[in-house]
């Protein structure tokens, strides 16, 4: 499956496609995007990877560990980290929603604020909902790439 | 005076919050873990006696949305009952601390001990429908947990899923009746405040009447009570429950979980008494009381023979709580306490016989009275109880039985002079099998009988405790009916009658049934060997006992299981995906069928030529992967469709929608790039008939999408959710331009949350799979 048109598309590609989720994410609030979406293309980004230089390049190239088989990657290796990234995301988006009951306001309530005076962008819209996003964002990217790992190396 | 609320809600709570230390207690203390249980449920009871007489309720508001709260009411009877489970209890723990020296699983052996004994008081004391409801099921559970302890052995298995089924099953009888009550009555308060069931219980029954609930609720909470206290015919799980260590089968079957059936029988006594009340319970507690009886004197073991007391005497129970005059009541909440003290001392002998003679075979028991004589002692004491014999203490509430027995006969005539006739009988086996177990300690000593050892004293103190305070109960009823059962009585009757109870001055009727009953014993005794063998021809006609049929269904069920596997689900993802496709499908259209939805009038089809164009393509793309030659012309075909899909989204203006259809179109297709090559490049040949099934099946689903989204789209909601109340939300207090997003991630945040909850639980589920797979645990 791999060829070198491949591999150069891919180191040019998958860079890019990172970027264009993380500004999906960031714009959610107010255009197009949001946790979900941005979770779903950041995992596309990985699974090209995957295609191109193998199911072992991240863990081995990468990380500089070695796997030696099924059972030991799902406990030890990269999709043990995966699924600490979707425990920490459904931490983070459950964490977020108990923050406002601080203020006697209800489980998951959200506020937004305009802070002025930042540099470059002068006024800048902050909505509390990008944290329980975050969430959101970690869960999907985690779980998916847990699931394409997982099946992938079988 | 009213209880107080601190101290209710601490001896209900407490052996849980001690069932959650126990693994934390086990790794310091070991095997005296014990002790510190048995410590636990002393606080309890305790606790438990220090509100002793004070009557009322306290409690917190629960889903105040149902008017659901977590309410406990303290009264006569919850304590009696809140005071035998933690009393009990304390004796049971230190008994364990020498009984279960050498047996495995001792963590978990206490923890659900406390769990149980926690479930238990909470039963006691819930005055809430709902609560009660859940702590009852807490108790099934943890008892399924108990009966199970060797989980190892075929025999636990089966007993602990017998009594789960039963019992369980029994549950979800009693919590529709409590459901119609609610319904009847409109509060789940069952006692306490103003509007409460009790509190009210003519006007509760006048309503239920009304309704023509009367007979279903009475129905179904007799099924729900009769499960759990063992009650012919769902007795069938309380033999095999003896498959637990023994101190569990003392703690179960004397003093808790199946007092609970009997708890509820006299609890809703003042609500349902009537004439159905009496023909439902009085028939159901005799022909238990009876057949029970029988099937103990056949019994072959001595904990089995116990056990079949136990219901036969729980049947005793039911029975008089079953007769709508006042000595039914006073027998009922006389014999709670009098079958508590000499059944759970019972058990506790067996423990001791079995763990020192090795056996627990009626045949190879005998003349025990040599090298147990404290014990001997112990059960000639509790098993006199138990036949009736007077002045011991299970005397008196057979008395008062018998007598409800002739009252009720005198008043309805005819039929009903069966009752007492059948409580004779009944009381004729009762004593013929409590002979039998008082002859483990008299008579010649089997030859094959081996050495058996003396007891240590902390298995011993328990049984003894037991049968001082049954013999007191015994020399003086009295002082047990003024401190503990009057009020019980009370809570059970309604009346404020003052209860006496003493050895007989003069002759009634109840005595001569008692003459009668213990003399047909006597007589019959020499004969004992044939009636046993006759019982036992008997019970080898499948048919004629209820474990036949339990055991037809389940297997049953079983094997209709495991043929109908291997067609569901073989192993081709094809095959599973017709299924679920099909029955969600069929499923969904039965649903409207039954509901007799209509299709909207006049659905407005607003397309124009871009559109038309777009859905155009997204038909053929669709025609052309069903005809695909190849895996790669077919996700190729399937691509075009959803990228036609997204189009069409930005063409309705839902650039969101869009966005997330091309992203995990996007994703769809790198991922079978990635398992192309592992497929095989061409279809085979396709059989007609799949075809044709295939066919058929995405019409159905094909079908069945589309008039749901017409249905789903034309429904407008109640409470008037708009397009345009959302926007606002969204744009104003939501504060984001994006609405689509501010919905998912503010307004609806909560489903947001659910939702990813099922992605994780999706990934950690497949993680599971593969794993266990590799480590080959294939069961």
């Amino acid at each position: 499956m791999t060829t070198t048109i491949l591999r150069t598309t891919a180191r040019t590609v998958v860079p890019l496609i990172i970027v264009v989720s993380v500004a999906l994410f960031v714009q959610g609030h107010n255009q197009p995007g949001g946790g979900f979406i941005a979770g779903v293309l950041t995992t596309t980004a990985f699974a090209l990877v995957y295609i191109t230089y193998g199911i072992d390049f991240l863990e081995e190239q990468v990380f500089d560990r070695t796997v030696e088989d099924v059972v030991s990657h799902l406990q030890h290796g990269i999709v043990a980290d995966y699924r600490r990234l979707f425990v920490v995301g459904l931490a983070v988006a459950a964490g977020s929603g108990l923050v406002p009951l601080y203020w006697d306001v209800p489980f998951l309530a959200q506020d937004h604020w305009y802070v002025h005076g930042v540099p470059l962008w002068n006024k800048v819209h902050v909505a509390s909902a990008i944290v329980f996003d975050l969430g959101v964002y970690f869960v999907v990217v985690g779980a998916l790439l847990t699931i394409l790992s997982v099946v992938g190396a079988e | 005076m009213t209880p107080n609320e601190t101290v209710v809600f601490a001896l209900v709570f407490l052996p849980f919050l001690a069932a959650a230390t126990v693994p934390l207690v086990f790794r310091a203390l070991g095997e005296r873990t014990a002790y510190y249980a048995a410590a636990v449920a002393l606080a309890c009871f305790a606790l438990t006696v220090s509100q002793l007489g004070r009557h009322g309720a306290v409690g917190v508001p629960w889903i105040p949305a149902y008017g659901v709260t977590l309410r406990f009411y303290v009264d006569g009877l919850s304590l009696l009952v809140g005071l035998l489970a933690s009393g009990v209890g304390v004796l049971v723990f230190t008994y364990s601390g020498a009984y279960m020296h050498a047996e495995p699983g001792k963590r978990k052996y206490y923890a659900t001990l406390l769990a149980f004994m926690g479930s238990m008081l909470g039963v006691a004391f819930a005055a809430d429908l709902v609560a009660l409801f859940v702590f009852w099921e807490l108790t099934s559970v943890s008892s399924f947990l108990l009966i199970g302890h060797y989980e190892e052995t075929a025999p636990g298995r089966y007993a602990a899923r017998k009594s789960m089924l039963v019992t369980v099953g029994g549950g979800l009888f009693m919590l529709v009746g409590f459901l119609l009550l609610h319904d009847a009555t409109g509060t789940f308060a069952l006692a306490g405040t103003p509007d409460a069931l009790l509190t009210n219980p003519e006007a509760t029954h006048a309503a239920l009447v009304d309704a023509g609930l009367l007979w279903p609720v009475v129905a179904l909470v007799g099924i729900g009570a009769a499960a759990k206290s063992a009650q012919w015919p769902l007795h069938i799980w309380l033999p095999n429950a003896m498959e637990a260590p023994t101190p569990v089968s003392a703690f179960l079957h004397s003093a808790t979980m199946v007092k609970a059936g009997v708890y509820l029988v006299g609890r809703l006594r003042p609500l349902l008494v009537g004439e159905e009340w009496t023909l439902l319970f009085a028939t159901l507690g005799l022909v238990t009381m009876t057949v029970a009886a029988i099937l103990a004197v056949a019994a072959t073991d001595i904990k089995e023979l116990l056990a079949y007391s136990t219901a036969s005497h729980l049947g005793l129970i039911v029975a008089g709580f079953g007769f709508a005059n006042i000595y039914g009541a006073e027998a009922g909440a006389f014999h709670i306490l009098n079958h508590a003290l000499f059944k759970a001392a019972l058990f506790l002998v067996a423990g001791i016989v079995a763990h020192e003679a090795g056996t627990r075979r009626i045949d190879e028991l005998g003349g025990l009275r040599h090298e147990l004589p404290v014990t001997a002692g112990i059960t000639v004491v509790a098993a006199l109880s138990m036949a009736g014999v007077p002045p011991f203490n299970g005397f008196y509430s057979k008395e008062l039985l018998f007598e409800a027995a002739v009252h009720a006969a005198e008043h309805a005539g005819g039929a009903a002079w069966l009752f007492p006739v059948l409580a004779v009988v009944g009381s004729v086996f009762t004593f013929l099998y409590s002979v039998r177990f008082l002859m483990l300690f008299f008579g010649e000593t089997p030859a094959e009988l081996g050495h058996v050892h003396r007891p240590p004293t902390l298995m011993l103190a328990p049984p003894l405790l037991l049968a001082v305070l049954a013999a007191v109960v015994g020399a003086v009823p009295q002082l047990a009916v003024d401190t503990v059962i009057q009020s019980v009585f009370e809570s059970a009757s309604g009346s404020h009658k003052h209860m006496h109870v003493g050895l007989p001055t003069h002759v009634s009727p109840a005595l001569v049934m008692s003459a009668l009953a213990i003399g047909g014993g006597l007589v019959a005794y020499p004969f004992l060997d044939a009636l046993i063998g006759a019982i036992r021809r008997g019970l080898a006609v499948g048919p004629l006992t209820p474990n036949w049929y339990y055991d037809r269904l389940v297997n049953g069920a079983t094997a209709t299981s495991a043929a109908v596997t291997p067609v569901v689900q073989n192993g081709l993802l094809r095959t599973y995906a017709a299924w679920a496709l099909g029955a969600a499908a069929v499923g969904t259209l039965a649903a409207y069928a039954a509901a007799s939805v209509t299709l909207p009038a006049g659905v407005a089809v607003n397309l124009t030529l871009p559109v038309l164009l777009v859905l155009g393509v997204g038909v053929v793309a669709a025609a052309a992967v069903s005809v695909a030659p190849s895996h790669v012309a077919g996700v190729l075909t399937l691509s075009i469709l959803g990228f036609m899909i997204a189009i069409f989204y930005i063409l309705a203006s839902a650039p969101d929608l869009a966005l997330t259809q091309l992203v995990v179109e996007t994703l769809v297709l790198v991922l079978f790039l990635l398992v192309l090559d592992k497929l095989p490049s061409f279809y085979g040949e396709a059989r007609r008939a799949v075809v044709a099934r295939d066919a058929v099946l995405s019409v159905v689903v094909g079908a069945t999408v589309t008039l749901t989204v017409l249905l789903a789209t034309s429904a407008k909601p109640e409470g008037g959710v708009t397009t345009a109340g959302l926007v606002e939300r969204a744009t104003g207090p939501g504060g984001g331009g994006n609405v689509v997003n501010v919905i998912l991630v503010d307004i609806r945040a909560f489903d947001t949350l659910g939702e990813i909850s099922v992605v994780a639980m999706a990934a950690l589920g497949i993680v599971t799979l593969v794993a266990m797979r590799e480590q080959g645990e294939t069961q």
